[in-house]
Protein backbone atom coordinates (compact mmCIF):
# COMPACT_ATOMS: atom_id res chain seq x y z
CA UNK A 1 0.00 0.00 0.00
CA UNK A 2 2.88 2.39 1.07
CA UNK A 3 4.58 1.66 -1.99
CA UNK A 4 1.62 2.47 -4.40
CA UNK A 5 1.95 5.65 -2.51
CA UNK A 6 4.98 6.24 -3.22
CA UNK A 7 4.55 5.40 -6.81
CA UNK A 8 1.51 7.63 -7.14
CA UNK A 9 3.74 10.20 -5.74
CA UNK A 10 6.62 10.32 -7.90
CA UNK A 11 4.38 9.86 -10.40
CA UNK A 12 2.77 13.19 -9.60
CA UNK A 13 5.78 15.15 -9.16
CA UNK A 14 7.69 13.65 -12.51
CA UNK A 15 3.71 15.57 -14.16
CA UNK A 16 4.35 18.54 -11.72
CA UNK A 17 7.61 19.16 -13.15
CA UNK A 18 7.65 18.58 -16.60
CA UNK A 19 3.99 20.80 -16.44
CA UNK A 20 6.40 23.64 -15.16
CA UNK A 21 9.47 22.61 -17.61
CA UNK A 22 6.93 23.23 -20.38
CA UNK A 23 6.07 26.74 -18.88
CA UNK A 24 9.30 27.74 -18.51
CA UNK A 25 10.10 26.70 -21.95
CA UNK A 26 6.88 28.75 -23.13
CA UNK A 27 7.76 31.88 -21.13
CA UNK A 28 11.12 31.93 -22.87
CA UNK A 29 9.52 32.29 -26.34
CA UNK A 30 9.72 35.66 -26.97
CA UNK A 31 11.02 38.41 -29.74
CA UNK A 32 13.56 41.09 -28.17
CA UNK A 33 14.94 44.60 -29.80
CA UNK A 34 18.92 44.34 -28.89
CA UNK A 35 21.91 46.41 -29.54
CA UNK A 36 25.75 46.11 -29.04
CA UNK A 37 26.53 46.24 -25.07
CA UNK A 38 28.33 49.69 -25.33
CA UNK A 39 25.97 50.95 -26.73
CA UNK A 40 24.53 54.22 -24.53
CA UNK A 41 20.93 53.40 -25.91
CA UNK A 42 19.17 52.07 -23.59
CA UNK A 43 15.72 52.35 -24.16
CA UNK A 44 13.66 52.90 -27.54
CA UNK A 45 10.11 53.63 -27.75
CA UNK A 46 7.96 51.39 -30.08
CA UNK A 47 7.17 54.32 -32.14
CA UNK A 48 10.81 54.93 -32.87
CA UNK A 49 11.67 51.05 -33.73
CA UNK A 50 8.90 50.70 -36.08
CA UNK A 51 9.75 54.44 -37.80
CA UNK A 52 13.19 53.20 -38.17
CA UNK A 53 12.00 49.85 -39.85
CA UNK A 54 9.86 52.18 -41.87
CA UNK A 55 13.32 54.12 -43.31
CA UNK A 56 12.46 57.20 -40.88
CA UNK A 57 15.41 58.56 -39.50
CA UNK A 58 15.67 58.33 -35.66
CA UNK A 59 17.99 59.47 -33.53
CA UNK A 60 17.97 58.43 -29.62
CA UNK A 61 20.38 59.36 -27.22
CA UNK A 62 22.55 61.69 -29.95
CA UNK A 63 22.85 58.45 -31.98
CA UNK A 64 20.97 57.71 -35.18
CA UNK A 65 19.40 54.12 -35.21
CA UNK A 66 20.47 51.83 -38.05
CA UNK A 67 18.07 48.89 -38.07
CA UNK A 68 19.00 45.31 -39.10
CA UNK A 69 16.69 42.61 -40.78
CA UNK A 70 16.92 39.21 -39.82
CA UNK A 71 16.04 36.98 -42.96
CA UNK A 72 17.02 33.86 -42.06
CA UNK A 73 13.91 32.77 -39.77
CA UNK A 74 10.71 33.10 -41.48
CA UNK A 75 8.63 32.28 -38.12
CA UNK A 76 10.77 35.79 -36.79
CA UNK A 77 9.96 37.57 -39.97
CA UNK A 78 6.49 36.95 -39.52
CA UNK A 79 6.43 38.29 -36.23
CA UNK A 80 8.73 40.90 -37.67
CA UNK A 81 5.99 41.69 -39.91
CA UNK A 82 3.05 41.30 -37.53
CA UNK A 83 4.33 43.16 -34.44
CA UNK A 84 6.92 45.68 -35.49
CA UNK A 85 5.49 47.61 -38.32
CA UNK A 86 2.05 45.92 -38.97
CA UNK A 87 2.05 45.41 -42.63
CA UNK A 88 1.98 42.93 -44.83
CA UNK A 89 5.46 41.71 -46.60
CA UNK A 90 4.23 43.38 -50.10
CA UNK A 91 3.47 46.77 -48.72
CA UNK A 92 6.54 46.90 -46.68
CA UNK A 93 8.66 45.76 -49.44
CA UNK A 94 7.19 48.62 -51.88
CA UNK A 95 7.56 51.38 -48.48
CA UNK A 96 11.27 50.71 -48.72
CA UNK A 97 11.55 50.51 -52.30
CA UNK A 98 9.59 53.70 -52.46
CA UNK A 99 12.13 56.03 -50.20
CA UNK A 100 14.91 54.44 -51.87
CA UNK A 101 13.54 55.10 -55.86
CA UNK A 102 12.42 58.70 -54.32
CA UNK A 103 15.54 60.13 -52.69
CA UNK A 104 18.18 56.96 -52.07
CA UNK A 105 17.28 56.14 -48.78
CA UNK A 106 19.28 53.12 -47.76
CA UNK A 107 16.79 50.34 -46.91
CA UNK A 108 17.35 48.28 -43.58
CA UNK A 109 20.67 46.10 -43.73
CA UNK A 110 19.23 42.57 -44.52
CA UNK A 111 21.23 39.82 -42.85
CA UNK A 112 21.39 36.03 -43.25
CA UNK A 113 22.56 34.18 -40.57
CA UNK A 114 22.93 34.58 -36.55
CA UNK A 115 26.49 35.24 -36.19
CA UNK A 116 26.71 38.06 -39.39
CA UNK A 117 24.23 39.98 -37.54
CA UNK A 118 25.78 39.48 -34.02
CA UNK A 119 29.05 40.96 -35.69
CA UNK A 120 27.32 43.67 -37.43
CA UNK A 121 25.41 44.59 -34.38
CA UNK A 122 28.82 44.69 -32.32
CA UNK A 123 30.39 46.61 -35.11
CA UNK A 124 28.00 49.58 -35.72
CA UNK A 125 27.34 50.20 -31.71
CA UNK A 126 23.96 52.39 -33.18
CA UNK A 127 22.79 48.82 -35.34
CA UNK A 128 19.11 47.41 -33.75
CA UNK A 129 17.92 43.86 -34.63
CA UNK A 130 15.32 41.77 -33.15
CA UNK A 131 15.70 38.02 -32.71
CA UNK A 132 14.56 35.56 -30.10
CA UNK A 133 14.97 36.49 -26.34
CA UNK A 134 17.05 32.73 -25.99
CA UNK A 135 19.50 33.73 -28.50
CA UNK A 136 20.20 37.18 -27.06
CA UNK A 137 20.43 35.51 -23.70
CA UNK A 138 23.77 33.49 -25.00
CA UNK A 139 25.55 36.40 -25.92
CA UNK A 140 27.57 38.86 -23.70
CA UNK A 141 28.15 41.21 -26.37
CA UNK A 142 25.02 42.31 -26.70
CA UNK A 143 22.21 43.85 -23.99
CA UNK A 144 17.94 43.80 -24.84
CA UNK A 145 16.49 47.15 -24.86
CA UNK A 146 13.01 46.00 -25.39
CA UNK A 147 11.05 42.78 -25.42
CA UNK A 148 8.62 43.27 -29.11
CA UNK A 149 6.70 40.13 -28.93
CA UNK A 150 6.02 37.18 -26.59
CA UNK A 151 4.09 34.22 -26.94
CA UNK A 152 0.93 34.01 -25.15
CA UNK B 1 20.47 77.93 -93.06
CA UNK B 2 19.17 80.98 -90.91
CA UNK B 3 19.68 79.78 -87.60
CA UNK B 4 16.43 81.96 -86.03
CA UNK B 5 16.62 80.51 -82.71
CA UNK B 6 16.64 83.00 -80.36
CA UNK B 7 19.57 83.08 -78.23
CA UNK B 8 19.29 84.62 -74.34
CA UNK B 9 21.25 87.61 -73.80
CA UNK B 10 22.14 86.31 -70.22
CA UNK B 11 21.88 82.72 -69.47
CA UNK B 12 20.73 81.83 -66.02
CA UNK B 13 23.74 80.59 -63.88
CA UNK B 14 23.27 78.57 -61.18
CA UNK B 15 23.22 80.46 -57.45
CA UNK B 16 26.91 80.72 -55.89
CA UNK B 17 25.77 82.04 -52.95
CA UNK B 18 23.77 78.66 -52.30
CA UNK B 19 26.97 76.63 -53.57
CA UNK B 20 28.81 78.05 -50.87
CA UNK B 21 26.10 78.18 -48.30
CA UNK B 22 26.42 73.98 -49.37
CA UNK B 23 30.07 74.23 -48.08
CA UNK B 24 29.37 76.46 -44.94
CA UNK B 25 27.09 74.06 -43.76
CA UNK B 26 28.93 71.16 -44.93
CA UNK B 27 31.77 71.99 -42.34
CA UNK B 28 29.42 73.04 -39.62
CA UNK B 29 27.05 70.12 -39.52
CA UNK B 30 27.08 66.89 -37.33
CA UNK B 31 27.61 63.31 -38.58
CA UNK B 32 24.77 62.07 -39.76
CA UNK B 33 24.92 58.15 -41.07
CA UNK B 34 27.50 55.55 -40.05
CA UNK B 35 29.06 53.05 -42.57
CA UNK B 36 28.72 53.85 -45.95
CA UNK B 37 25.59 51.59 -48.16
CA UNK B 38 25.20 50.95 -51.73
CA UNK B 39 21.76 49.93 -52.94
CA UNK B 40 20.62 49.08 -56.44
CA UNK B 41 17.14 48.49 -58.17
CA UNK B 42 16.58 47.45 -61.61
CA UNK B 43 12.92 48.43 -62.58
CA UNK B 44 11.62 46.07 -66.20
CA UNK B 45 8.63 46.19 -67.80
CA UNK B 46 7.59 45.11 -71.15
CA UNK B 47 4.07 46.43 -72.43
CA UNK B 48 1.56 45.49 -75.59
CA UNK B 49 -0.77 48.28 -76.51
CA UNK B 50 -3.69 48.04 -79.26
CA UNK B 51 -4.98 51.43 -80.34
CA UNK B 52 -8.68 52.10 -82.54
CA UNK B 53 -9.16 55.36 -83.60
CA UNK B 54 -12.31 57.29 -84.17
CA UNK B 55 -10.63 60.40 -86.02
CA UNK B 56 -7.11 59.47 -87.39
CA UNK B 57 -6.21 56.04 -88.85
CA UNK B 58 -2.75 56.36 -88.45
CA UNK B 59 -3.01 56.29 -84.75
CA UNK B 60 -4.60 52.78 -85.15
CA UNK B 61 -2.24 49.54 -84.98
CA UNK B 62 -0.34 47.31 -82.39
CA UNK B 63 2.85 48.73 -80.58
CA UNK B 64 5.12 46.77 -77.59
CA UNK B 65 7.83 48.51 -75.49
CA UNK B 66 10.07 47.34 -73.54
CA UNK B 67 12.34 49.29 -70.42
CA UNK B 68 14.80 48.81 -68.14
CA UNK B 69 15.56 51.41 -65.53
CA UNK B 70 18.40 50.98 -63.59
CA UNK B 71 19.00 52.87 -60.34
CA UNK B 72 22.21 52.97 -58.47
CA UNK B 73 22.71 54.87 -54.85
CA UNK B 74 25.14 55.45 -52.38
CA UNK B 75 25.03 56.56 -49.12
CA UNK B 76 27.97 57.52 -46.42
CA UNK B 77 28.41 59.64 -43.53
CA UNK B 78 27.15 62.89 -45.04
CA UNK B 79 27.05 62.46 -48.42
CA UNK B 80 24.46 60.86 -50.92
CA UNK B 81 24.49 59.74 -54.36
CA UNK B 82 22.21 58.71 -56.78
CA UNK B 83 21.60 57.62 -61.22
CA UNK B 84 19.27 56.18 -62.72
CA UNK B 85 19.23 55.32 -66.27
CA UNK B 86 16.66 54.19 -68.39
CA UNK B 87 17.18 52.08 -71.60
CA UNK B 88 14.26 50.74 -73.67
CA UNK B 89 13.15 50.41 -77.35
CA UNK B 90 13.20 54.17 -78.01
CA UNK B 91 15.15 55.87 -75.33
CA UNK B 92 18.64 55.61 -73.59
CA UNK B 93 18.89 58.31 -71.06
CA UNK B 94 20.60 59.41 -67.87
CA UNK B 95 17.28 60.08 -66.04
CA UNK B 96 18.95 61.37 -62.97
CA UNK B 97 22.70 62.01 -61.72
CA UNK B 98 22.35 63.83 -58.74
CA UNK B 99 24.51 64.12 -55.49
CA UNK B 100 23.71 65.70 -51.81
CA UNK B 101 25.09 66.98 -48.82
CA UNK B 102 22.94 66.15 -45.91
CA UNK B 103 23.39 68.41 -43.10
CA UNK B 104 21.68 66.70 -40.69
CA UNK B 105 19.11 63.85 -40.53
CA UNK B 106 16.39 66.24 -41.93
CA UNK B 107 18.02 68.39 -44.47
CA UNK B 108 19.58 67.80 -47.99
CA UNK B 109 21.00 69.87 -50.63
CA UNK B 110 21.06 68.31 -53.69
CA UNK B 111 23.05 69.19 -57.10
CA UNK B 112 22.15 67.84 -60.49
CA UNK B 113 19.80 66.91 -62.58
CA UNK B 114 16.81 65.37 -61.11
CA UNK B 115 12.94 65.37 -61.21
CA UNK B 116 11.24 68.36 -61.11
CA UNK B 117 9.14 68.38 -57.80
CA UNK B 118 6.40 70.06 -58.98
CA UNK B 119 6.36 67.58 -61.30
CA UNK B 120 3.62 64.78 -58.69
CA UNK B 121 3.66 61.55 -60.46
CA UNK B 122 7.10 61.86 -61.06
CA UNK B 123 8.43 62.77 -57.94
CA UNK B 124 6.57 59.42 -56.46
CA UNK B 125 7.29 56.87 -59.34
CA UNK B 126 10.02 58.30 -61.23
CA UNK B 127 10.89 55.79 -63.85
CA UNK B 128 9.76 52.80 -61.83
CA UNK B 129 6.79 51.55 -63.52
CA UNK B 130 6.26 48.40 -61.27
CA UNK B 131 5.74 51.15 -58.40
CA UNK B 132 2.99 52.99 -59.91
CA UNK B 133 -0.91 50.91 -59.84
CA UNK B 134 -1.22 52.12 -63.44
CA UNK B 135 0.63 51.47 -66.59
CA UNK B 136 -0.09 55.30 -68.13
CA UNK B 137 0.76 58.27 -66.94
CA UNK B 138 -1.63 61.42 -66.49
CA UNK B 139 -1.32 63.57 -69.46
CA UNK B 140 -0.26 66.08 -67.13
CA UNK B 141 2.61 64.08 -65.60
CA UNK B 142 3.97 62.82 -68.77
CA UNK B 143 8.11 63.35 -69.73
CA UNK B 144 8.75 65.96 -71.65
CA UNK B 145 9.32 63.56 -74.38
CA UNK B 146 5.31 62.09 -74.38
CA UNK B 147 4.42 65.60 -74.45
CA UNK B 148 4.22 66.87 -71.24
CA UNK B 149 3.33 70.39 -70.57
CA UNK B 150 5.25 71.18 -67.48
CA UNK B 151 9.47 70.18 -66.87
CA UNK B 152 10.22 67.20 -65.87
CA UNK B 153 13.93 67.06 -65.78
CA UNK B 154 16.09 70.42 -64.34
CA UNK B 155 19.71 70.29 -63.71
CA UNK B 156 20.94 72.62 -60.62
CA UNK B 157 19.90 72.70 -56.82
CA UNK B 158 17.34 71.25 -55.00
CA UNK B 159 16.93 71.79 -51.32
CA UNK B 160 14.83 69.94 -49.48
CA UNK B 161 13.89 69.83 -45.40
CA UNK B 162 11.68 67.58 -43.37
CA UNK B 163 9.71 69.71 -40.46
CA UNK B 164 8.94 66.89 -37.71
CA UNK B 165 5.76 68.06 -35.72
CA UNK B 166 5.55 66.77 -32.47
CA UNK B 167 6.72 63.64 -33.25
CA UNK B 168 4.40 62.06 -35.34
CA UNK B 169 2.76 65.16 -38.33
CA UNK B 170 5.20 65.95 -40.84
CA UNK B 171 6.04 69.12 -43.54
CA UNK B 172 8.05 68.70 -46.67
CA UNK B 173 9.95 71.46 -47.92
CA UNK B 174 11.46 71.83 -50.73
CA UNK B 175 12.93 73.93 -53.10
CA UNK B 176 14.56 74.12 -56.41
CA UNK B 177 16.51 76.69 -58.70
CA UNK B 178 17.46 75.11 -61.95
CA UNK B 179 17.95 74.78 -65.62
CA UNK B 180 14.88 74.45 -67.36
CA UNK B 181 13.74 72.71 -70.87
CA UNK B 182 13.84 74.52 -74.20
CA UNK B 183 11.27 73.77 -76.64
CA UNK B 184 12.31 72.08 -79.91
CA UNK B 185 9.68 70.88 -82.44
CA UNK B 186 7.04 69.35 -80.84
CA UNK B 187 8.14 69.30 -77.11
CA UNK B 188 9.80 70.25 -74.19
CA UNK B 189 13.46 69.55 -74.35
CA UNK B 190 15.84 69.01 -71.05
CA UNK B 191 18.73 70.59 -70.06
CA UNK B 192 21.84 68.33 -71.55
CA UNK B 193 24.70 67.81 -69.00
CA UNK B 194 26.89 66.74 -71.42
CA UNK B 195 26.30 70.34 -73.74
CA UNK B 196 26.58 72.72 -70.80
CA UNK B 197 26.80 75.65 -73.71
CA UNK B 198 22.97 75.50 -74.68
CA UNK B 199 20.53 78.01 -74.11
CA UNK B 200 18.56 77.26 -71.00
CA UNK B 201 16.93 79.63 -68.71
CA UNK B 202 15.63 79.41 -64.81
CA UNK B 203 13.27 76.93 -63.88
CA UNK B 204 12.71 77.72 -59.87
CA UNK B 205 10.40 75.41 -58.40
CA UNK B 206 8.91 75.40 -54.68
CA UNK B 207 6.90 72.27 -53.04
CA UNK B 208 5.13 72.01 -49.66
CA UNK B 209 3.43 68.70 -48.68
CA UNK B 210 1.54 67.45 -45.30
CA UNK B 211 1.95 63.87 -44.13
CA UNK B 212 -0.60 63.89 -40.61
CA UNK B 213 1.12 60.67 -39.78
CA UNK B 214 4.85 60.53 -40.28
CA UNK B 215 4.19 56.65 -40.11
CA UNK B 216 1.60 56.93 -43.16
CA UNK B 217 2.34 57.86 -46.80
CA UNK B 218 -0.91 60.34 -46.65
CA UNK B 219 0.02 63.61 -48.19
CA UNK B 220 -1.28 67.01 -49.44
CA UNK B 221 0.34 69.35 -50.67
CA UNK B 222 1.19 72.77 -52.59
CA UNK B 223 3.78 73.25 -55.40
CA UNK B 224 4.78 76.12 -57.71
CA UNK B 225 6.89 77.00 -60.44
CA UNK B 226 8.29 79.54 -62.92
CA UNK B 227 9.80 78.26 -65.91
CA UNK B 228 11.72 80.35 -68.23
CA UNK B 229 11.56 78.14 -71.27
CA UNK B 230 13.82 79.40 -74.37
CA UNK B 231 12.32 78.14 -77.94
CA UNK B 232 14.47 77.04 -80.91
CA UNK B 233 11.93 78.89 -83.33
CA UNK B 234 13.64 77.45 -86.18
CA UNK B 235 12.71 73.70 -85.37
CA UNK B 236 8.79 73.46 -86.01
CA UNK B 237 6.75 76.67 -88.86
CA UNK B 238 4.27 76.83 -86.06
CA UNK B 239 7.34 78.15 -83.58
CA UNK B 240 8.33 81.35 -86.03
CA UNK B 241 8.83 84.55 -84.30
CA UNK B 242 7.93 82.79 -80.75
CA UNK B 243 11.09 83.79 -78.67
CA UNK B 244 10.38 82.44 -74.88
CA UNK B 245 7.73 80.75 -72.99
CA UNK B 246 7.51 81.71 -69.54
CA UNK B 247 5.16 79.46 -67.45
CA UNK B 248 4.36 79.95 -64.21
CA UNK B 249 2.00 76.82 -62.49
CA UNK B 250 0.47 76.26 -58.85
CA UNK B 251 -0.64 72.97 -58.50
CA UNK B 252 -2.32 71.25 -55.48
CA UNK B 253 -2.01 67.28 -54.94
CA UNK B 254 -3.20 64.73 -53.04
CA UNK B 255 -2.46 60.89 -52.03
CA UNK B 256 -4.56 59.62 -49.33
CA UNK B 257 -5.32 56.43 -48.44
CA UNK B 258 -8.48 55.38 -46.97
CA UNK B 259 -9.06 51.91 -45.83
CA UNK B 260 -8.79 49.78 -48.86
CA UNK B 261 -8.75 52.88 -51.08
CA UNK B 262 -6.46 54.64 -52.61
CA UNK B 263 -7.12 57.99 -54.06
CA UNK B 264 -4.35 60.03 -55.92
CA UNK B 265 -5.04 63.40 -57.51
CA UNK B 266 -3.27 66.96 -58.85
CA UNK B 267 -4.74 69.78 -60.25
CA UNK B 268 -2.19 72.68 -61.45
CA UNK B 269 -2.82 76.15 -62.99
CA UNK B 270 -1.07 76.97 -65.55
CA UNK B 271 -0.63 80.98 -66.12
CA UNK B 272 1.73 81.18 -69.62
CA UNK B 273 3.01 83.87 -71.45
CA UNK B 274 4.27 83.24 -75.26
CA UNK B 275 6.76 86.19 -76.25
CA UNK B 276 6.47 86.39 -80.14
CA UNK B 277 8.75 89.24 -81.59
CA UNK B 278 5.34 90.83 -82.26
CA UNK B 279 4.10 90.77 -79.23
CA UNK B 280 2.59 88.49 -76.50
CA UNK B 281 0.45 85.95 -75.68
CA UNK B 282 -1.27 85.33 -73.02
CA UNK B 283 -2.95 81.98 -71.71
CA UNK B 284 -4.15 80.62 -68.48
CA UNK B 285 -5.70 76.65 -68.12
CA UNK B 286 -5.92 74.32 -65.99
CA UNK B 287 -5.44 70.21 -66.07
CA UNK B 288 -5.76 67.78 -63.69
CA UNK B 289 -6.95 64.23 -62.76
CA UNK B 290 -8.35 62.15 -59.79
CA UNK B 291 -7.21 58.13 -59.83
CA UNK B 292 -9.03 55.81 -57.24
CA UNK B 293 -7.01 52.35 -56.79
CA UNK B 294 -9.62 50.31 -54.82
CA UNK B 295 -7.52 46.91 -53.32
CA UNK B 296 -9.68 43.72 -53.10
CA UNK B 297 -6.85 41.41 -51.62
CA UNK B 298 -3.51 41.68 -51.12
CA UNK B 299 -2.78 40.84 -54.72
CA UNK B 300 -5.63 42.33 -56.64
CA UNK B 301 -6.33 46.27 -57.49
CA UNK B 302 -8.48 47.64 -60.02
CA UNK B 303 -8.18 51.42 -60.27
CA UNK B 304 -9.81 54.27 -62.65
CA UNK B 305 -8.61 57.48 -63.30
CA UNK B 306 -10.35 60.54 -65.00
CA UNK B 307 -8.18 63.08 -66.70
CA UNK B 308 -10.13 66.67 -67.47
CA UNK B 309 -9.21 70.09 -67.82
CA UNK B 310 -10.77 73.82 -67.63
CA UNK B 311 -9.96 76.11 -70.70
CA UNK B 312 -7.06 73.86 -72.26
CA UNK B 313 -9.40 73.32 -75.83
CA UNK B 314 -8.45 77.42 -76.31
CA UNK B 315 -4.78 76.78 -74.93
CA UNK B 316 -2.30 78.23 -77.69
CA UNK B 317 0.54 76.65 -75.58
CA UNK B 318 -1.04 73.51 -76.03
CA UNK B 319 -1.49 73.83 -79.56
CA UNK B 320 2.05 73.76 -79.64
CA UNK B 321 1.90 69.65 -78.11
CA UNK B 322 -0.25 67.63 -80.35
CA UNK B 323 -0.14 64.65 -78.32
CA UNK B 324 -0.63 66.17 -74.59
CA UNK B 325 -3.25 64.30 -73.16
CA UNK B 326 -6.28 66.51 -73.16
CA UNK B 327 -9.06 64.13 -71.94
CA UNK B 328 -9.18 60.61 -70.70
CA UNK B 329 -11.11 57.89 -68.71
CA UNK B 330 -9.34 54.72 -67.70
CA UNK B 331 -10.21 51.51 -65.90
CA UNK B 332 -7.79 49.08 -65.26
CA UNK B 333 -7.08 46.00 -63.28
CA UNK B 334 -3.45 44.97 -61.26
CA UNK B 335 -2.22 41.27 -60.24
CA UNK B 336 0.63 41.40 -58.10
CA UNK B 337 2.80 38.34 -57.40
CA UNK B 338 5.54 36.41 -56.96
CA UNK B 339 6.23 38.95 -54.03
CA UNK B 340 7.89 41.55 -56.86
CA UNK B 341 5.98 41.00 -60.01
CA UNK B 342 2.78 42.57 -61.68
CA UNK B 343 0.63 41.80 -64.67
CA UNK B 344 -1.69 44.76 -65.24
CA UNK B 345 -4.08 45.56 -67.88
CA UNK B 346 -6.03 48.92 -68.72
CA UNK B 347 -8.77 50.13 -70.80
CA UNK B 348 -9.02 54.23 -71.76
CA UNK B 349 -10.83 56.63 -74.15
CA UNK B 350 -7.84 58.89 -74.62
CA UNK B 351 -8.42 62.47 -76.51
CA UNK B 352 -4.68 64.17 -77.15
CA UNK B 353 -4.74 67.72 -78.45
CA UNK B 354 -4.20 67.13 -82.27
CA UNK B 355 -3.04 69.95 -84.74
CA UNK B 356 -5.33 73.02 -84.30
CA UNK B 357 -8.72 72.94 -82.27
CA UNK B 358 -9.46 69.69 -83.29
CA UNK B 359 -8.78 66.80 -80.63
CA UNK B 360 -7.47 63.42 -81.83
CA UNK B 361 -9.95 60.88 -80.29
CA UNK B 362 -9.19 56.95 -79.80
CA UNK B 363 -9.45 54.13 -77.31
CA UNK B 364 -6.48 51.95 -76.61
CA UNK B 365 -6.26 48.61 -74.86
CA UNK B 366 -2.84 48.12 -72.63
CA UNK B 367 -1.60 45.06 -71.21
CA UNK B 368 1.77 44.79 -69.02
CA UNK B 369 4.22 43.03 -67.28
CA UNK B 370 6.58 44.81 -64.42
CA UNK B 371 8.73 43.77 -62.16
CA UNK B 372 11.35 45.24 -59.40
CA UNK B 373 15.03 42.97 -58.72
CA UNK B 374 16.36 42.45 -56.32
Amino acid sequence: MERRVSVRVLLLSFVLLLALAVQECRAELAVVLVIDKNSPVNSISTLDIRKAYLGITVVVDGQIIRPLRSRHDDRLNQIFLQSIVAMSQRSYDRRLLSLLLKNGKPRPVEVDGHDKLLEMLTRRPSSIAYMWKSDADLDERIKIIKVLWRET
Amino acid sequence: MTNTRKRASKAYQPPIVLIGLVLVLALSGRPVSADPQHDMLLFLSAEGRNTVSTSDPALEGFDDHLAADFLYTFNSKRFRFLAEYLLSDTESELERFQAAWQFDERTMLWFGRFHSITNFWASEYHHGQYMQTSISRPGIEEWEDESGPMPSHITGLLLEHEFVRNNRSVVNFGLSSAYAPSFVGQRLVPFDILDPGSDHELAASARLAYRPDILSTNQIGLALAYNNIVVDSASNPNLVDLNSIRQATLGIFADWSLNDWRFLANFVYFEMDLRYGAGTVQDSFVLGYVQADYAIRDEWTVFGRAEFGFNEDDSAYLQLLPAVIAHRLMLGVRWDFASSHAITLEVADTSTNGDGFTHDNFKQLRIQWSAVFP
